[in-house]
């Protein structure tokens, strides 16, 4: 995994869900901006994710490969399909669910790095 | 009728019911795809542990699909599996901090969903919550409109 770059798409991500939050509290819908923003994070995710296959592709890959499979199918799925479900919403509560996408997406990342290098 | 009944759809999975979509929708995929993966690889040493991590997926993910449907019947749906979820993490956390030997390995509802910053705990009384509070909106609005 690329280290740099799951730092950039962390701290994108949390700034992502501090504005959306902003615009949860200030009962706002979402607009196409946080759309933008949204594609921008993912296009990272989808960067790291490529970053990832080609290691693996290269045979290095870590030991608990069906574990860290599935955790790097929903880092890939879970920007597009919250964006999605929050867009849908013409309220305050669509923004809400990309701010809990935003700042859940860290932590899956906290955990794969984990199962990449795991720390004996 | 219809009328109402369109309504009654919307209701449930808009607003706050959007947000509680999507989180069920993840803790489904979690606790599914975790249970699922320990009792594939590891059933031999917690298989009660490993058990409960299912079910809780398969109730989250019931609980998601109700709330999402949210229809008159998928509304009682959402309702029956927020309380099993309420009941599940009150007596697997009370049994998980009084006798720890009976879970050798941690479940989405050990320490009362501890290890998912308590989220486990919160998220069937915000349900309940909410499903009732849309019932009883449903309640006071006169029948035709």
């Amino acid at each position: 995994m690329v280290d740099w770059l799951t730092m950039t798409i962390q701290v994108a991500s949390l700034a992502m869900a501090g504005w959306c939050l902003v615009s949860t509290f200030r009962d706002q819908p979402m607009v196409v901006p946080h759309l933008v923003g949204m594609g921008l994070l993912w296009l990272l995710v989808l960067g790291q994710v490529g970053a990832v296959i080609v290691t693996v592709a290269d045979g290095d890959r870590p030991a608990e490969t069906a574990m860290f499979v599935s955790y790097l199918a929903t880092v890939a799925l879970l920007p597009p399909a919250c964006a999605v479900w929050g867009f849908m919403e013409r309220s305050r509560w669509g923004p809400a669910v990309i701010a809990f996408a935003c700042l859940v997406l860290p932590v899956l990342f906290v955990r794969l790095e984990q199962l990449w290098n795991p720390v004996v | 009728m219809s009328e109402t009944a369109a309504s009654t759809d919307r209701t449930l999975r808009t607003g706050p019911g959007r947000l509680l979509v999507a989180v069920y929708g993840l803790f489904a995929l979690a606790a599914t795809a975790r249970g699922g993966y320990q009792l594939a690889t590891k059933f031999g040493e917690a298989p009660l542990a490993y058990t409960l991590s299912l079910l809780a997926g398969v109730v989250y993910l019931v609980a998601a699909v109700g709330l999402a449907r949210a229809g008159r019947t998928s509304r009682v749906v959402a309702l029956v599996s927020c309380g099993v979820e309420l009941v599940g993490v009150l007596v697997v956390g009370a049994t998980s901090m009084v006798l720890p030997g009976v879970f050798p390995d941690d479940t989405v509802w050990s320490n009362f969903g501890g290890g998912y910053l308590f989220v486990p705990l919160v998220l069937p009384v915000v349900g309940l919550w909410w499903i009732l509070r849309v019932h009883r909106m449903e309640r006071g609005r006169p029948d035709t409109p």
